[in-house]
């Protein structure tokens, strides 16, 4: 039984599911699957939840993928990640021709109406002619 | 590497280091693995690989150990990726971007613009003046430009990147 597999099963299972059952499912041992679960909470990939289930304590084991991107959506607008990123130029947020790439990007692409016919890509900065 | 599936992950590091950094990236298996040998399976030169890796390691995304060959005496370099560190990478990038639009905002409101009717840039009323609102790129004359949008998309992305913080 491969972290892959238990990942997978976990996938499956929207509400999450118990450590204490994963174990018995996926016919391992306990021991084997907190190695497993170990693995797959170092790699971000679950997240886990403390539960009493008839007074013995155990995790409820959740599929964390899709969370990171909703929660930091806001990084990446229209298909493109934030230019902040990386970047090792000069910063002058005002005239930063990338964020005005992005943000004008943004403003078009959420233009439906097609209210905005031409929006120039860049600002005209300290170092422009 | 199953952690780096992730959209919002996989857009983060073909930012930081490209398309073939991103295929390092893929190649870093769970257990530790020297530059060499992923330079080895991705087919990637050695230098392009090093500087990915230090790339990784200068974003706390990759760690790496040294380890002295006994018989030789020289050093090899065994990288690791940090996938628990890629929410706090991300988490700092929200921060830095926040900081930005916040600047850039200021500048929205405290200014009036002037766009090129060719779409070449977008100048502040100083400098249109100065330039008898003619395009100094072509020539084209600049036009009075209304920026509620463009300040109405950064207090929402503002609004967005403090809610994920």
């Amino acid at each position: 039984m491969s972290a892959e597999e238990a990942l997978e099963y976990i996938k499956s299972h929207q509400e999450g599911v118990l450590q204490s059952d994963l174990w018995k499912v996926l016919n391992i041992d306990s021991r084997k699957c907190s190695r497993i679960v170990a693995k797959l909470m170092k790699e971000s990939l679950i997240t886990r939840e403390i539960e009493s289930i008839d007074g013995i304590r155990t995790y409820r084991l959740l599929y964390a993928d899709r969370t990171h991107s909703r929660r930091f959506k806001s990084l990446m607008a229209v298909d493109i990640f934030e230019p902040c990123a990386g970047c090792i130029e000069e910063c002058m947020p005002e005239h930063c021709a990338k964020l005005s790439e992005w943000i004008f990007a943004i403003v078009i692409g959420e233009d439906e109406e097609g209210e905005i016919s031409k929006i120039p890509l860049q600002d005209h900065g300290p170092a422009s002619p | 590497m199953a952690a780096v599936q992730e959209t919002i992950y996989r857009a983060y590091l073909n930012k930081l280091v490209g398309d073939e950094g991103l295929l390092i990236v893929e190649n870093i298996p769970s257990e530790e693995i020297t530059d060499e040998r992923l330079a080895e399976i991705t087919g990637i030169s050695l230098n392009t690989v090093r500087r990915t890796l230090y790339l990784l390691y200068e974003h706390r995304l990759a760690v790496y150990r040294r380890k002295r060959d006994p018989d030789s005496g020289w050093l090899t370099y065994l990288w690791q990726l940090c996938p628990e560190n890629f929410d706090k990478a991300l988490e700092s990038e929200a921060r830095r971007l926040l900081r930005k639009l916040e600047d850039r905002l200021c500048y929205e409101k405290n200014n009036i613009f002037y766009a090129c009717t060719e779409g070449c840039a977008r100048f502040v009323f100083d400098d249109a003046s100065d330039a008898n609102f003619i395009c100094p790129y072509c020539q084209n004359s600049l036009e009075y430009m209304e920026n509620a949008k463009v300040v109405e998309t950064i207090e929402r992305q503002i609004d967005e990147l403090r809610r994920c913080l």
